[in-house]
Order: structure tokens, then sequence, then C-alpha cells
């Protein structure tokens, strides 16, 4: 199994920051991203935006990860990537 | 759900901090006040999600009410640390200020998670979509049958369905017959038929029969997968009401500013210190912007979540806000309004011969044309459960007819070849058929007219209802086809449309939307890939029959997954709820907000009371808008415009 942990930063510009937009925000990312297939682990903050992901490099790359968040309109930004096992 | 449970678990640990909190300082225990103010300060502390985002949204230069709580509540706090340890009745008033403080996180908090959960539900349609998608499919490999997970069966491969087994993918049935109910997918409850040849969608319900299903598409490619994706990206994109909501909100940190600052100002000359503070904090935590910003992206979800369970995949807000105006709805006829499929509607005979006869004399020499006509005449006589025999030899002619021999039989079909042989009667009823937009094909044995055979598009069973909707909403209606004048017109009769434009080229339907344009919001109606530049033309484009086809639901602003036409009416009748709501709720915020303040400014309200009337204006809105999550298409008696 090839594990990767990546750390995305997902920002849209209408964004309002109140926490109910943000739940809002939060819970439709939360669910795009985990029905990705190879997608193991989706982790979004509501308070910074920021996005914890671990996938399995095998099935998925990671364009395919962001494509999808900027689909459904917000500007992904790469924070950090690392292997896990 | 975790995320949830989390929400709860921290306002229930709040509360209890807070509570027991109050209850111990009116106690005699030793170091009552000082434990008290421990655990409320505790309290306080566990309202951090309220703090974090009031100051993220500082930093994104926005303001939200957890902005200006967090100054309250800071303010309260601090209040109650600093200023009554000068006085001898310092602890008892220091708890009194906690208290307050922990009252308002707690009741922010509660808020906040509520709404949260509200908004989680709004996505219900969704959730619903999501779980029709299949985890597991029952494949043959090396003879044997086995289930494996969904990501893993392969095209190509073959997968086995048991009647009351949900379809797990999208293919072509190989074996079986069935009925298989595709409501998840098309929106329509009637169950279809499905035999070898047809295609299936995974997520739909296969009732009656076992299917052999040839696999197309893998897991995540799927129709369903599909659907489910736009619906998440239209939900995402708002709604240009939006921006009037959105530049209150810019308004309202300088207005809170001098708002906040005067009310401070005069009420501590007036009244003293700590009054002005009572007064400012109120003032701070009765604002509730939320209420304006959330209004409609939670509309809008309701909104597609809703359509989406209803077989219409609206592709964003601004689709809503153009469908509610929609004066006019043209329509592309041959597929669209008729079913694109011409059939016998009408048999003829002359002399001694039957139906039957002319129909099996018809289908012998038209066996093996290719030509639309000619299927029509086959699939009658299949109907009529005839078997067709081969002709002898047989000649098309195109343009003209078919010329065959069955036997010593000969037999001619067609118009243009048997001119001179045609009885004045016959040719009576072919001018009056093709009055009617109809095509008259005579059926001659050894030179003797036979009989004719009426062939027509049919008009679909549900156009006639769906204008009349329309009609009811005060939409007028209007057909553009590239087809003949008459049969234009004598289906702009049948189904009462308003104005037809016909003998059109694609590029001409363009100019013609663009001619009703004129002082009208058009949305144009077709199958999305012939007719797609005028779709793309019109205010609003619906696509219909769009499952499967990717390339529709691409073009449509709109796509209707069946072919119920009376699903564009409550596309706009929706819409319409839905604009009216989101209006109503940025009104009704925006004057929440005025009144809410002004009471506060005067000193009417307390703070605890301020942050509940918060709450309860924001939460309303946020039901109000979720609530169009359960409007439901109307009878056609009650349609009202």
């Amino acid at each position: 199994m090839n594990i990767e942990k990546v750390v995305l930063n997902a920002s849209k510009t209408d964004c309002t920051a109140c926490s109910t937009c943000a739940d809002f925000k939060a819970d439709n990312l939360r669910h795009a991203l985990s029905r990705l297939g190879g997608v193991s682990k989706v982790k979004v903050d509501e308070i910074t935006g920021k996005i914890t992901i671990e996938y399995n490099t095998q099935k998925i790359i990671l364009s395919k990860i962001t494509e999808r968040i900027e689909k459904l309109g917000y500007q992904v930004e790469i924070l950090s990537r690392e292997e896990m096992r | 759900m975790k995320e949830h449970a989390k929400g709860v678990i921290l306002v229930i640990l709040l509360g209890l901090f807070a509570s027991v909190g109050v209850l111990i300082s009116g106690t005699q225990v030793a170091y009552a006040h000082e434990i008290s103010i421990a655990l409320t300060l505790v309290a306080v502390a566990l309202g951090y999600r309220i703090y974090l985002h009031g100051i993220r949204s500082l930093r994104h230069g926005n303001v939200t009410a957890q902005l200006f709580a967090t100054i309250a509540i800071f303010i309260s706090v601090i209040a109650g640390l600093v200023l009554p340890s000068a006085s001898a009745t310092g602890t008892a008033e220091a708890v009194g200020y906690l208290t307050a403080a922990a009252i308002v996180a707690f009741i922010i908090l509660a808020g906040m998670t509520l709404e949260g959960y509200i908004i989680h539900r709004t996505r219900g349609a969704l959730e619903k979509l999501i779980n029709m998608s299949p985890t597991t499919a029952r494949i043959r490999r090396d003879g044997a049958e086995v289930e494996i997970p969904i990501d893993e069966v392969k095209i190509g491969e073959i997968v086995l369905v048991k009647p009351g087994d949900k379809i797990p993918v999208d293919g072509t049935v190989i074996s079986g017959h069935s009925t298989v109910n595709q409501a998840t997918i098309t929106g329509e409850s009637i169950p279809a038929e499905k035999t070898v040849g047809d295609r299936t969608f995974a997520g739909t319900f296969n009732e009656r029969g076992a299917l052999e299903i040839k696999v197309e598409k893998t897991a995540e490619d799927t129709t369903l997968a599909h659907l489910i994706q736009l619906v998440e990206e239209a939900q995402e994109k708002k709604a240009p009401i939006q921006n009037i909501a959105d530049r209150f909100t810019t308004y309202f940190l300088p207005i809170m500013a001098v708002l906040a600052s005067s009310v401070f100002a005069v009420s501590y000359f007036a009244l003293g210190f700590d009054v002005a503070l009572a007064r400012t904090v109120t003032v701070l935590l009765v604002a509730c912007p939320c209420a304006l910003s959330i209004a409609v992206p939670v509309a809008v979800a309701a909104t597609i979540g809703n359509a989406s369970m209803n077989g219409i995949i609206i592709k964003g807000g601004t689709h809503i806000e153009k469908l509610k105006d929609v004066k006019l709805v043209a329509f592309d006829k041959t597929g669209t309004l008729t079913v694109g499929e011409p059939k016998v509607v009408e048999i003829k005979t002359f002399g001694n011969y039957s139906e039957a006869d002319t129909i099996k004399y018809a289908a012998i020499a038209e066996k093996f044309s290719e030509h639309p006509l000619s299927k029509a005449i086959i699939a009658k006589a299949t109907e009529m459960s005839m078997k067709i025999p081969d002709p002898t030899d047989f000649k098309t002619i195109p343009g003209h007819g078919v010329d065959a021999h069955y036997g010593n039989k000969h037999i001619l079909i067609g118009t243009k070849m048997m001119e001179t042989e045609i009885s004045e009667e016959a040719n009576q009823l072919m001018n009056r058929v093709e009055s009617e937009g109809k095509t008259a094909i005579p059926v001659a044995l050894d030179k003797t007219v036979i009989g004719v055979v009426v062939v027509a598009d049919t008009v679909r069973e549900n156009s006639l209802e769906a204008i009349l909707r329309l009609k009811r909403l005060g939409i007028k209606t209007a057909m553009i086809t590239g087809d003949n004048m008459r049969t234009a017109k004598s289906i702009a009769e049948q189904l009462g449309i308003d104005e037809f434009h016909a003998e059109l080229l694609p590029e001409q339907k363009v100019s013609v939307i663009g001619e009703l344009k004129k002082g009208n919001v058009v949305a144009m109606v077709g199958d999305g890939v012939n007719d797609a530049p005028a779709l793309a033309n019109s205010d609003v484009g619906f696509a219909m029959g769009a499952a499967g086809s990717d390339v529709a639901v691409e073009t449509a602003d709109v796509a209707l997954l069946g072919d119920d036409l009376t699903k564009i009416e409550y596309a706009i009748s929706l819409s319409r709820k839905a604009f009216n709501r989101m209006k109503g709720n940025i009104v009704y915020a925006f004057i929440w907000n005025i009144v809410a303040l002004s009471l506060a400014a005067f000193g009417i309200l307390n703070p605890v009371l301020a942050v509940v009337l918060a709450e309860a204006g924001c939460i309303s809105v946020v039901i109000n808008s979720a609530l169009l999550l359960l409007s439901k298409p109307k009878p056609l008696a009650k349609i009202k415009g």
C-alpha cells in the first residue's frame, strides 16, 4: 500500500466566513472528497479551511483530487505532502 | 455525523460547566466564588469555536455574528476579572459577568451546532442519491459467481442481477427480461421494460426478472456518479441575489463600529459605565449578519436538491433566478414534443382486403429496408403478431418506394411509382392525410391499391399536459422545428402551442430564439445534442432524456433526466418559490437586525435575551430556506399563475 498524506488549503472568494457558511462548505467538501476512489481519509477544518487527505497513490493521483476541489469552485494550494508507508 | 456528535458534546459540556458554576456560587462551600469563577471560565473557553470563527472572519475582512460575540464575550470576561476586583463585593459581581458570558457562549454554540445540523440535512437529497450507489456487484468470473466491491468491477465483465436487487452498473442487458424502476435517475416512477440490448443505470432497481448485464462504465464513471458530482457542484454555485446580501454584510462592520461606540458614549455620559458596558455588549450580541448571508446558499442547495429528487438537474443558483423569470418556453418538435419515431397510426383498406392483409404485404416488401417508415410498418406487423415471410425479390427505389415479389404476387409500395393507378377515393384520403402532416403509404398488390398505411410521428403522452401546465403559469409556448409547415401546424394545433416556426435549419433555430428573446426570458427545450446551439442561445436551456447522455447534460442549464416534459413547469414553479423565499429571507433578516439593534441600543434587551433573539433570527432563516427541500410538484388542477 502506498498511502500519501496531503494537506491542502481551499479558498473561495465569496466566502463570508460565518460559521454556518463554513460548516456548509466543509460538509460539501468532505462528502465530495471521501467518495473519490482511493481516498481513505478526509478531514476538513471548517475554521481554517485546511483539508487533510490520505489517499492510495496507486489508485488515484493528486491532480484528480485537486481537480475535484476546483470543480467545486475553490482555489487549491498544496501545503504539504508526505508519504505515510 | 461524527462532526455533529462532537459539536453536541461541546455544547453539553459548556452547559454543564456553566450551570455547575452558577449553582456553586450560591452555596456556602469554601471558596464558592473562586470555584464558580474557574468553572465558568472553563465554560467560556469551551466556546472556542466561536472565537476561532470570529478571529478568522477578521482575517478575511468579513463580519460575522461570531466576531461580535467574541468581542462581547471578551469584554464581559475582562469586566468580570478586572473591574470588580477593586471593590469589596468583587467576587459576586465577577461571577455575574462571567456567568453572562458563559450563557451567551452556550446559546451561540448551541445555535451554531443546530444550524450546522439543519444545513447538513439540506443535503438530504444528495445523501439519498449517494445511498443509491451500489457498493458491491455479483459477477461471473472463471465460471463462478462472486460478489466483489464495485470499484473492482471492470468494463466488459458480466454482472448478474437478481429480481429485487439494485442494478450496480451502467451497461447493456445481454440476457434476461425484467422491469426496472429508474426513478433514481430519471425521476419517473413507472418502471421501464428491460430486455436484451437495453441500457441499464447503476442505482436503479430491478423488479421482476433476473438480468445479465455487460458492464460499460467503471463505478466512478456511471450516470449516477456524474449526477452526484453535478449536484455537488451546482449547490456550490451562488445565485446573483447573493450579491445583495453580500453587499449588506460588507457595510455591517463600519455600521456596527459606529453604532456600538455611540451607544457606549451616549449611555456612559447619561447612565454611567456599567449600563454603557451592558448596552454595548447587547448591541454586539444582537447583530446577526449571518442570517443575511446564509439565507441564499441554503435555499439554493435545498432547491437543487429538491429538483434532483424529481429528475431535474439545475446547474446552479443563476439558473434558478433565470427560471423564475421565464415568459416563453420554446420546444423542439421531433424527439421532444413527439416520440421521434414514426408509427402506424391508421390503416385504410379497399375492396375485400383487411387491415392485416395490407400490413402483411407491406411488411413483406419492406422486410429488409432500413428506412424509418419501413421500421414503423414492421413494428406494426410484429405488434399484430404476424410472421413476416421473406420477399422472393425486392428493389428499393430511393425517394419512391419498394418494388417486390412474393411468390407470384407483385407488391408495390410508395406514392410516386403508382400515381397512374391510384383510385379517386385513395387519392382523396392521401390528400387529407398529408394536409394533417402525416405520411400516407399506398400498398398495391398486382397493380391494384389494396390499402393505405398512414404513418406519423406521435406526440408524447405528457406533452399536452406539459403545455397546459405552462399555460396555467401564464407562460407562452412556441415550437421550432426543421420539419415541414403542415406537420408543424398539425402538432402545434393538437397541443395548443401559441406559435410555431417550421422548416428551420439548426442555425436558423438560433436566430428564431434570438427573435423570441426580444422582450421575453426564453427557455428552450430540446434533446441537447442536435439543438445544442439553440439551447446555448436561450436564457435557460433544457435538455431532456439526458440520463446516459453526457453531452446533453453538459450543454444544458437544466437537464431533465427522463422524458417527462411536465417537469419543466415544476422547475419553473420551484424556482419562483425558491426565489421568493430567498428574497423574503433577506428582507426578513434585514428588518430583524434593525429592530433587534434598536431594542438593544435603547437598553430594552439584556445580553442573554439579545443573543437568544439573534440566534432565533438566524435559525428561522436557515430553516425557512431548508424547507424548500420538501416542496412537491402540484397536480395539474391546482396550478395557478
